[in-house]
């Protein structure tokens, strides 16, 4: 294996966030400073060393407070040591595979030019080790300046630093299993497609959402709620029970190098080696298999072609209004980086039935929303405004380069807005029935309650929509390179605290109704069909301002196409 | 075929400047009506400027555009009603099908369902596209592309056409069928522009041909008249081209890549 070759391919693998972060290099300086390169692992380790700090601060106080602590304290720390080689392969595991779904989208290509005299083995390595250095080491970074702080105070900084070394480890294997699933990822999709023919198009949709769901449910497990303490005792707990699964070699490893039974460390220890070996080398033969393997192509007609009128011209669309609408309902269910934003419903779904489980639901008699409400708003408000937000910033930018062909066409900026503004609204208010009737059922509110909820959740669809999609003709960034990017972030982050904002507006009515009665059990102030009719005003009202303003801005953009 | 306006193209006194870098400067040109105009120059030299600028996708910053007797600047999406056009490297939707894109580009100019039936099969035969149409675009090669955006600048009997590099990946029997299109086309009186970097094509096929060169019109004319223009009787326009640019002074540069 040629190691040069590797780090040439690394190096350009890494490199291919300058197109994402607008970096323009114009001239060639191979001189040039590598301090920004590594900067996102020097703020990493300055994190985690501050976080470290703290927490033995907090950890002395408490324990000089209540000496009892000390050993529940260290009992946990070590717990979390131990099972940290373990955790951080999960973690690992979880953001290279979504960073892989999401380089799906991307249209400029990280496989190495194959007329290059690069060995399927330097490839399959520079690979792994580029997706290392990506988020699994600076997780690593951070994780390992914290616990090597923390336990330079508490005590068990042998223990930290092997911990430290393990996650490398573990971030290796996580970056090998990716790279196998990869390869078989592209090779089944592509088997799939070819046998299913039109149908390829829904069995990828659907998919792609499954695999979203998962993967963003074992994510919001560890990350939310109760979900990280009781995830790091499973993990704690199991990982010597599931000893023949190689994933847990390395948690296994540490623990008993730490508790002093040396043999059995250094044997998962070189079990773990050998695990990752053997992954690039399955890697290295699945990449010769399939590496050049091209998915075949999608057929989703076959026949005699036969233009359809369609419902939308019937209800006052144009031609051209209705063949965007249409146009767009194909780019949202074929496109994968597009198909991530019908995730939003099942995200807020996931949310809070994970935290609430074990919340039973009830009402009172002087809250009218019952305890439920927070959950309730989960399922209802949330997941329609987030879908109309979502679909109003993404809906220009996702045009892409292919923006020409609105450019150079007879369409109007009335065309434009309107048919964009149709279709987010069509598919924000087709989750509702869905989210609400789920909300509904787990969470059992008074029916006065969840008439409350839809009525406001379709006065932000309309308002917030509108907002959005406004700021996502003014914000729209057409770089497909390397992958689309839809709007720009600053006018992404103005959005959202224009939207936050915008919906406190309309939701004060409600609010005003219900706060008094849940937090101080007093009457409300306003009663409710009032709320509602002032909601409805504030929203119609706002609705139509913003959608002026996208007119506004659809006239700006179509008469500034050549920018 | 009766026209209202005198030219199907005029631009006057046109100039564009990006920053620093003047991409049209002072251009006059008019076109009459079922010309083939051929626009020639190397690359950058603001060819492709123009031909936006027809349609409205780029504004001048100077002169006036006149466009089958409209203002561009004025009423572009009118312009555009009446205008077939594909770009250098169009970029189609790719998750659209062949047959679901043209389908779309006939909703977009408003044709009626039986019409846009027949021309889209139309075209797909004559293009051999028949048994890939229902693909999706994504497995297309560069050459199907580039047929489904050539049929899709076609498909709603536009009466200006503007092609930039519009043989660019086709195979010969479909840059020939193309060809004669648009001598077909020109007979019933519709306007062709093409930029193109392969010299024979624009000897053969167009009426006239204007060489551009750092923004400005070089020389226009038809061959007779460029030759004379560059004083190289009975020579091909590759000659022409480089003596015009005075970009023909190659052989040096051969010699110091080949040391």
């Amino acid at each position: 294996m040629n190691w040069k070759n590797v780090l040439y391919l690394v190096r350009v693998d890494r490199k291919s966030g300058r197109l994402l972060r607008g970096q323009k290099l114009t001239r060639y300086n191979p001189s040039r400073s590598r301090l920004t390169t590594f900067a996102f692992y020097f703020i990493a380790i300055a994190v985690g060393l501050g976080v470290g700090f703290l927490a033995q601060f907090i950890y002395s106080a408490a324990v000089s407070a209540e000496p009892n602590l000390q050993a529940l304290f260290l009992g946990g720390y070590y717990s979390f040591l131990f099972s940290l080689p373990t955790i951080s392969l999960l973690v690992s595991l979880i953001f290279t595979m979504l960073q892989q779904i999401q380089r799906s989208g991307v249209r400029a290509t990280y496989q190495v030019p194959y007329w290059l005299p690069v060995t399927w083995e330097e490839h399959t390595v520079a690979s792994v080790l580029a997706e290392v250095l990506g988020f699994p080491l600076i997780s690593v970074a951070f994780i390992s300046s914290l616990i090597l702080v923390f336990s330079a105070f508490v005590g068990g900084f042998l223990s930290a630093i092997a911990a430290v070394l393990l996650m490398v480890a573990a971030a290796f294997m996580a970056s090998a299993l990716t790279e196998v699933f990869r390869i078989l990822q592209v090779r089944f999709t592509g088997a799939v497609y070819k046998s299913t023919g039109r149908a390829a198009v829904w069995v990828r949709f659907v998919s792609s959402l499954v695999f979203f769901a998962v993967f963003y449910f074992i994510y919001f497990y560890i990350v939310s709620g109760a979900g990280p303490l009781v995830f790091v005792q499973t993990v704690a707990s199991v990982q010597s029970a599931a000893w023949f699964v190689p994933f847990v070699w390395l948690g296994l490893t540490l623990f008993s190098l730490a508790t002093g039974l040396l043999l059995q460390g250094t044997l998962f220890l070189a079990l773990s080696l050998l695990f990752i070996a053997g992954l690039i080398y399955l890697g290295t033969l699945l990449n010769k298999r399939f590496g050049l393997y091209e998915p075949p192509a999608i057929t989703v007609s076959r026949g005699t072609y036969t233009p359809k009128t369609g419902v939308l011209g019937r209800i006052g669309f144009s031609s051209a209004e209705a063949a965007l609408v249409r146009k767009d309902l194909k780019a949202f269910t074929r496109r994968r980086e597009l198909m991530a934003t019908f995730i939003l419903p099942i995200v807020f779904l996931i949310l809070p039935i994970m935290t609430s489980l074990n919340t039973s639901p009830s009402t009172s008699a002087g809250d009218p929303f019952g305890q439920a409400t927070f959950f309730l708003v989960f399922t209802t408000l949330l997941p329609v405004s987030m879908m109309a937000v979502s679909l109003g910033s993404f809906i220009i930018g996702e045009e892409g380069q292919g923006v020409w062909r609105i450019y150079a066409s007879p369409i109007s900026a009335r065309n434009l807005v309107k048919s964009k503004y149709a279709f987010l609204l069509f598919f924000s208010l087709i989750v509702l029935p869905i989210t609400g009737t789920a909300g509904f059922l787990i969470y059992q509110p008074s029916l006065r309650a969840m008439t409350a909820l839809v009525l406001e959740s379709i006065f932000l669809v309309f308002a917030l929509g509108a907002l959005s999609l406004a700021n996502g003709i003014k914000g729209a960034d057409f770089t497909e390179i390397p992958r689309p990017r839809m709007i720009r972030v600053e006018w992404s982050l103005i959005n959202f605290i224009a939207c936050a904002a915008v919906a406190l507006a309309i939701l004060a009515p409600l609010l005003a109704y219900e706060l008094p009665v849940a937090l101080f059990g007093t009457a409300p102030l306003i009663e409710l069909y009032q709320a509602l009719i002032i909601s409805g005003v504030v929203a119609a009202v706002l609705g139509f301002a913003f959608y002026r303003l996208a007119l506004e801005n659809a006239e700006e953009l179509i008469a500034k196409a050549e920018t | 075929m009766t026209n209202n306006y005198p030219f199907a193209v005029e631009l006057k006194n046109v100039a564009k400047r990006y920053n620093e870098i003047v991409a049209v400067d002072n251009v006059d040109l008019a076109i009459q009506p079922g010309e083939i105009f051929g626009l020639l120059g190397p690359n950058g030299s603001g060819k492709s400027t123009i031909l936006k600028m027809l349609l409205g996708l780029v504004q001048a910053d100077f002169g006036a555009v006149r466009v089958l007797g409209l203002d561009v600047k004025l009423d572009s999406v009118a312009v555009k009603r009446l205008v077939g056009y594909t770009p250098e490297s169009p970029r189609l939707y790719e998750f659209l099908t062949g047959v679901e894109f043209l389908d779309f580009i006939g909703d977009i100019y408003g044709m009626p369902a039986e019409e846009k039936r027949s021309r889209i099969t139309e075209y797909l035969r004559a293009l051999q596209l028949e048994g890939r149409e229902g693909d999706m675009i994504s497995s297309y090669s560069e050459g199907m592309k580039q047929k489904i955006a050539l049929i899709s600048a076609f498909l709603h009997k536009p009466k200006l056409l503007i092609l930039d590099e519009p043989l660019n990946g086709l195979d010969p029997r479909s840059a020939r069928i193309v060809k004669d299109f648009l001598h077909q086309l020109k007979l019933q009186g519709v306007t062709t522009i093409m930029s193109t970097h392969i010299l024979e094509i624009a000897q053969a096929v167009c009426d006239r041909i204007g060489i551009m060169y750092q923004g400005r019109l070089l020389a226009l004319g038809n061959m007779e008249e460029l030759r004379q223009m560059a004083m190289l009787p009975g020579s091909g326009l590759e000659d022409i081209f480089l003596k015009l640019t005075g970009t023909g002074d190659v052989r040096a540069v051969v010699e110091e890549l080949s040391k």
